[in-house]
């Protein structure tokens, strides 16, 4: 009893002398020191209680930092004293936080007292950072302090110290390293330890390792200040002026260049101000200066700014910027083709492209593998952000056909239509994409590659004129669905040039059979012109015959001529659409073109053809010029194409329509 | 981007401070130091300044120290203290800044109405975004 009472009151002294020595700025912290101590006292406390739960609020406490009022004094104390005091000697591994699978939080992300996002105060302890759970690599760790930092200016602290010789990182440490490679955590320790080995003899903070070289013995005149700005310490340690910060690694280059020239400038002013070029005292006492008229400048240190950069340039980091970046990658692929030209063309002075240089990423697979106790019969039900469950059985019932209103089934019959579409943009997208793919891969891969793109393009075909692999495409119906939607019309338009002759030249038919009727849907978008071009693209690819076919398909004759009606709708419809009439006097030049060049003509494929062109002319003959609509261009062979077939009177009547 | 920040932290050193210009959400134009940033995009403006654009003319109102919350936060650059003089923009009160806003605002409410009306009789609707339920 006796030892243990005594016991006791060590602790209690320990812990009193403990919290005053610890300047705690907290207030609730402070409070609750007041009112903690006397409870510590009373009631027999079991030393041996604190002995074993040690080890658990040990490392417990690190994660939490001073913000944290909830923790009571009690616990911050045990943590302050043993690392310290008498457990120096004890063994790390004991330290150690119980395997993952048996903890108490199971299959939850790492718990974290203080959000990830907490900016660090001080350097942290590296004995704590090894006992994360944190079976990632590439997470961030929270950094962790144990105390409010010494006084500005004084020598490496031991944590420091700690962290140079455990090989971690530091924030202060991080910024050093140019670029971010792989997993950041290890692989930079070899190059921090190099790079810090130099810097540790010098009795300066850890500021000081930005600048570089250590400098001479001014630092340690400047640390005897103590300047009341907060962070103007730092001015004290103004670097050499030629001194090329290396934490700037991470900036665009562009901008390092403009931050080096505007530095330059202060100094420049600098040295006019003081009279004296590189006087370290002038520079020093000019930044004072500055500093007592602005004392706000630099709140945060250069620490905390190199944190953010850290973070940022991590968000940056990607497994597969084509995927996450596409419109980045993509900008700059353009412009460096186009710098590459100009290049090719004169022979002016290679212009910069820099880049921002992001770090890349090696794809990590995880593997997520459920907690599992052995002995038990199956597995523990606990859904977390790793390991999601599922809750509920939804069921999908699909229901009968007769239950359906009209109005119904036109809704579920549109929604259809734009699954299609989405799915074919898919693979779109993807077929798009082969190209670079396919630069990207190896040998052997790329058959497989091109094997690929061939059954995407199949299917994309096949999406679009209906699934239905009847021995003639049954209907129209799909595509037209397809067409009257604009992303649709867009997409068609992208696809055409993937398409074999034949398909595209079956998706053209399909469209000028049914061109009214999508000139009336196309009414709002508009979008229709886009498909000019891919259709032009195919129709200098098509041969007399299917040229003849589609104008047959714009005029809308059956096979057999029948006696011409007076008013063909159907045309009408067509030559008052500015997409129409642009389709139909490219199918017109082109089949003057295929006339003009092929010397022996079919007497058949002439009778249909003439015959066409005296109903299209016809047409155009009839309608008002008000009414027609003005096309994207005229083709300039029309004139001669009509001349063949009408008499002078009427070519110049049309020649005025054509303008 | 994110490297935009790693540019005006950086500048945070440098001894002279720099002005930014900070675009919210909300349309409004706020000017200070930054004192302080974070990776939400967090900001601490210390004197800041909301300035009202209308026209060619401007208006500040002081506003003190703002804490803004990343989320908001549209862009944010460096004002470049030498150009900074150097704007055709004349600057005008307070009062008459928000005058001219007010008679802005009205203004575009009334074409809007307008607009709106005839359309109405031309029997033609602008279908609003969130009635349109295809792409």
């Amino acid at each position: 009893m006796e030892l243990l009472g005594h016991h006791e009151e060590n602790l209690a002294e320990r812990l009193s002398k403990l919290v005053i020595e610890n300047e705690l700025e907290d207030p609730a912290i402070m409070q609750a020191v007041q009112t903690q101590p006397p409870m510590q006292q009373s009631g027999g406390l079991n030393s041996s209680i604190w002995d074993g739960s040690a080890v658990l609020r040990r490392f417990r406490g690190p994660l939490l930092t001073q913000e944290m009022p909830s923790v009571s004094v009690l616990e911050y104390a045990m943590l302050q004293k043993p690392p310290q005091g008498q457990e120096d000697e004890r063994d790390l591994s004991e330290r150690a936080l119980p395997r993952r699978s048996s903890s108490p939080i199971i299959g939850s992300p790492p718990v974290r007292a203080v959000p990830i996002g907490t900016p660090p105060k001080q350097a942290t302890m590296p004995n704590f950072i090894q006992q994360i759970l944190c079976p990632k690599p590439v997470h961030i760790r929270a950094p962790m302090q144990q105390r409010y930092p010494s006084p500005y200016g004084e020598r490496m602290s031991p944590n420091q110290l700690c962290n140079v010789s455990a090989g971690r990182m530091s924030p202060s440490q991080f910024a050093r390293v140019s670029g971010l490679v792989g997993s950041p955590l290890t692989s930079m320790n070899p190059k921090l330890l190099q790079g810090r080995v130099g810097q540790m003899m010098a009795p300066a903070s850890g500021f000081r390792a930005f600048f570089g070289a250590p400098p001479p013995p001014a630092p340690p005149s400047s640390q005897q200040q103590h300047p009341p700005c907060p962070g103007s310490h730092l001015q004290n340690l103004r670097p050499h002026p030629q001194m090329f910060r290396p934490d700037t690694t991470h900036l665009h280059p562009q901008h390092r260049r403009l931050l080096h020239q505007r530095q330059q400038q202060n100094r420049n002013q600098h040295r006019s101000l003081n009279g004296s070029a590189g006087d370290r005292a002038g520079h020093r006492s000019s930044h004072q200066e500055q500093l007592r008229k602005d004392p706000y400048a630099n709140l945060m240190l250069q620490r905390e700014k190199d944190w953010v950069s850290k973070i940022q340039m991590m968000q940056l980091q990607s497994t597969d910027p084509y995927l996450d970046d596409f419109y980045y990658q993509n900008y700059f692929q353009k412009l460096e083709k186009v710098s590459a030209a100009e290049e090719m063309h004169g022979d002016g002075p290679k212009k910069e492209r820099t880049k921002l240089i992001t770090p890349q990423v090696a794809k990590l697979e995880h593997a997520y593998k459920p907690v599992q106790f052995e002995g038990s019969l199956g597995k523990l039900t606990v859904s977390s952000v790793n390991n999601p469950r599922k809750m509920i059985d939804a069921v999908v019932t699909s229901r009968s056909e007769d239950d359906e209103t009209k109005e119904k089934q036109v809704r579920d019959k549109r929604r259809q239509t734009l699954v299609t579409i989405e799915k074919t943009y898919s693979l779109l997208l993807d077929v798009e994409d082969y190209e670079r793919r396919y630069l990207l891969s190896l040998e052997g891969e790329r058959p497989a590659l091109m094997e690929e793109r061939k059954q995407k393009i199949c299917d994309m075909y096949d999406n679009l004129r209906g699934k239905t692999p009847g021995q003639e495409r049954p209907s129209d119906d799909h595509f037209v669905q397809i067409m009257c939607i604009r992303k649709g019309k867009r997409m068609v338009a992208r696809i055409l040039p993937f398409l074999s002759t034949e398909q595209a030249a079956d998706i053209l038919m399909a469209t000028a059979r049914n061109l009214p009727f999508l000139i009336k849907k196309d009414a709002q978008d508009e979008v229709l012109l886009c498909l000019l071009r891919p259709f032009s693209l195919v129709l200098y690819h098509l041969p007399l015959g299917t040229v003849t076919s589609l104008l047959q398909q714009l005029a809308n004759l059956p096979q057999s001529a029948t006696v011409p009606a007076p008013a063909n709708l159907h045309l009408t419809a067509v030559l008052q659409n500015k997409f129409g009439l642009s389709l139909l006097y490219l199918v017109l030049s082109r089949g003057e073109e295929l006339q003009n060049s092929s010397a022996a003509m079919e007497l058949m494929q002439d009778n249909q053809w003439t015959e066409l062109m005296s109903m299209a002319t016809r047409e155009l003959l009839r309608i008002p010029e008000a009414a027609l609509a003005k096309p994207v261009s005229t083709p300039s062979n029309l004139l001669s194409l009509f001349s063949r077939y009408v008499d002078q009177q009427k070519l110049n009547v049309l020649e005025t329509k054509l303008q | 981007q994110c490297f935009i920040f790693s540019i005006t932290v950086n500048a945070n050193l440098t001894s002279l401070p720099e002005k930014h210009l900070v675009l919210l959400r909300d349309g409004r134009t706020l000017i200070g130091y930054l004192r302080s940033i974070d990776q939400f995009a967090n900001l601490v403006l210390h004197q800041t300044v909301e300035r009202i654009h209308v026209g060619k003319k401007y208006g500040d109102i002081p506003r003190g120290i703002f804490v803004v919350r990343g989320e908001n936060v549209v862009l944010l650059g460096e004002i470049d203290l030498e150009k900074e003089s150097d704007t055709p923009l004349q600057q005008v009160s307070i009062e008459e800044i928000l005058e001219e806003q007010r008679v802005e605002q009205q203004a575009k409410q009334e074409s809007e109405k307008l607009k709106v009306q005839a359309l109405k009789e031309r029997g033609l609707s602008i279908p609003r975004a969130d009635t349109l339920d295809e792409y």
